[in-house]
């Protein structure tokens, strides 16, 4: 199963209520992944174990791993275009995987 | 009538974990949220709060003594314990009117849209509980639920205005087009803007600091484990502990901080069905006029600038907690301060320089604040039911967010003639922080068209 983080701040609010609609979302479409939401000042523990990103902030790091524009989800913009980019990256790192 | 009476007493009297969640339910029901649904949130909502007893009563117990400790031996005395942001966000949802926030929040906002007062459509649901932290802080100072409710609708205008002001540079610094943060936390700029405009005058305080390399270096201090352990040991220690002793209020310490965030996931995850049915519904309402669309201040926590002048100005507060005479309140839960950063940021357009004495000079206010409002706070934890705070002991929130205006506000609120002129000043203060930073963005807009 693949590993989907949101950070946010704190790891509360911002990145659990993006986590929270993508939950729901992933469950919608039977998708059996679950989005965990962590704090942005730990993200680099987070990252290690983690299959796709998704962010709320502009980032120029490289990390390794898909990302996800999360700010999307808050504004309803390219939701549809980026909650698909998850659903590759999803299936992808699951077919890695060998589920 | 007096049956009714006695219904709402009875459920009051349930206890904040129990009537929290069934206003939830009946809200959500109403927002036509399907029943299972709305009774999972409503649920979850009874265990974030029962959650954040534990952790508050864990982070009482463990600190309190320490704190009493260091009282006694080195007269220092700070009884207020320090339960951060997400303590103040649970405790405010036990005030009984606080589901009537939502309503107003919205109303205000469909209402400045319609006549063109804002261009900031604020979809930010969960910092609903800010407003509902002014309210109650202001009703039990000035006695009156409608000097509350007044206060809370003055914030919110001044939130959509702020979201108007700070748009440009939101999406300046984040990348993000069409976005803003209509958050009270950046109102703390109006009394820092005369600082700004005198900091712009000197030169040798625009000096370029590579923001993203001292952020690598000094990142790990900002992690609350390691920042819970430090301040745990040092308390121990001041305290006049054994090793052994200091070393498991450490590891207390830590546990806590780790804990706050883990337990106030619940009240975001409670609150997004909601939170998201009402920001669609505000979305299509405008969805063919151009706005803003206001999100948390997180955007802006991709800027190294923000977490470098942060972890600067932890020590500057624990420094100021010890050496401010009148202080009370121990920094603990709340010390990660973003009460002051996030309007340093926009202000400051990430000189961090600027950023760092921003922080600096306001750290006192914070702490005062923290002091003045703690007798407060503490009544409202309280009033949740289950919250144990030992006698003599008080909660806070040692960085008290929007400390002035929230000051003002409450005394204001009952018609203190100082409050009320203090208020007036600060309006008109705000009133040029508007203009010179309108002015600003329009500068900005010309020379990008130049340019391109």
């Amino acid at each position: 199963m693949a590993k989907i983080i949101v950070a946010c701040g704190s790891g509360v609010a911002t990145s659990q209520t993006v986590a929270s609609k993508l939950n729901k979302m992933l469950k919608e479409r039977k998708i059996n992944s679950t989005v965990e939401a962590v704090d942005i000042k730990s993200l680099d523990h987070h990252i290690k174990d983690a299959d796709v990103y998704v962010s709320i902030v502009k980032t120029n790091k490289d990390y390794h791993i898909p990302v996800i524009n999360g700010v999307a989800f808050l504004t309803g913009m390219g939701m549809e275009m980026e909650f698909n980019k998850l659903v590759d990256a999803i299936k992808k790192a699951d077919a890695k995987k060998g589920k | 009538m007096d049956v009714l009476k006695e219904i709402v007493n009875y459920v009051l009297n349930l206890g904040a974990a129990v009537f929290v969640p069934l206003i939830m339910l009946i809200v959500g029901l109403i927002a036509r949220m399907k029943f299972k649904e709305a009774f999972s949130a409503a649920l979850t909502l009874g265990i974030a709060f029962t959650g954040m007893t534990l952790v508050i009563n864990f982070m009482t117990g463990a600190i309190s003594p320490a704190a009493q400790a260091l009282s006694e031996r080195t007269g220092i005395t700070l009884n207020a314990v320090d339960g951060g942001w997400p303590g103040m966000a649970a405790i405010s949802w036990a005030w009984p009117y606080a589901f009537l926030l939502f309503p107003l929040q919205i109303a205000i906002n469909i209402v400045m849209l319609i006549f063109n007062w804002t261009k900031t459509l604020n979809v930010d649901m969960w910092n609903v509980w800010s407003k509902i932290f002014t309210a109650v802080m202001v009703s039990y100072i000035s006695g009156s639920i409608a000097m509350g409710f007044i206060a809370a609708i003055i914030q919110i205008v001044l939130e959509l205005k702020s979201g108007d002001l700070w748009g440009p540079r939101v999406q300046e610094l984040t990348g993000i087009p069409g976005v803003t943060v209509p958050h009270h936390i950046t109102l703390l700029a109006n009394i820092m803007h005369p600082f700004e405009v005198l900091m712009n005058k000197i030169p040798g305080l625009n000096k370029k600091v590579d923001a993203d390399y001292l952020k690598e270096k000094i990142g790990i201090f900002g992690e609350n484990e390691v920042m819970g352990a430090i301040i745990g040991l040092l308390l121990g220690f001041a305290a006049g502990y054994s090793v052994s002793k200091s070393l498991t209020l450490a590891v207390q310490a830590a546990a806590a901080l780790v804990l706050f965030p883990m337990v106030s996931k619940l009240f975001a995850q409670a609150l997004s069905p909601l939170s998201e049915a009402v920001s669609e519904f505000m979305r299509n309402k405008f969805k063919d006029k151009e706005v803003y669309i206001g999100l948390d201040w997180p955007i802006l926590a991709g800027r190294s600038e923000l977490w470098v002048a942060v972890i600067i100005t932890i020590p500057v507060l624990l420094v100021c907690s010890i050496i401010l005479p009148g202080n009370e309140v121990l920094p603990f839960a709340g010390i990660i301060n973003l009460s002051f950063v996030v309007a340093a940021l926009l202000l400051a357009n990430a000189n961090i320089i600027h950023m760092l004495i921003m922080g600096i000079i306001t750290a006192p206010l914070f702490l005062y604040a923290a002091t003045f409002f703690a007798p407060y706070i503490t009544k409202l934890a309280r009033s949740v039911g289950t919250v144990d705070i030992p006698k003599g002991m008080m909660l806070s929130w040692s960085t008290f967010e929007s400390p002035d205006f929230r000051f003002l506000l409450s005394f204001a609120g009952k018609f203190n003639v100082w409050g009320i002129i203090g208020l007036i000043i600060w309006l008109v203060m705000f009133y040029w922080l508007y203009k010179d930073i309108d002015k600003k963005n329009k500068l900005n807009q010309t020379e990008g068209r130049k340019i391109s």
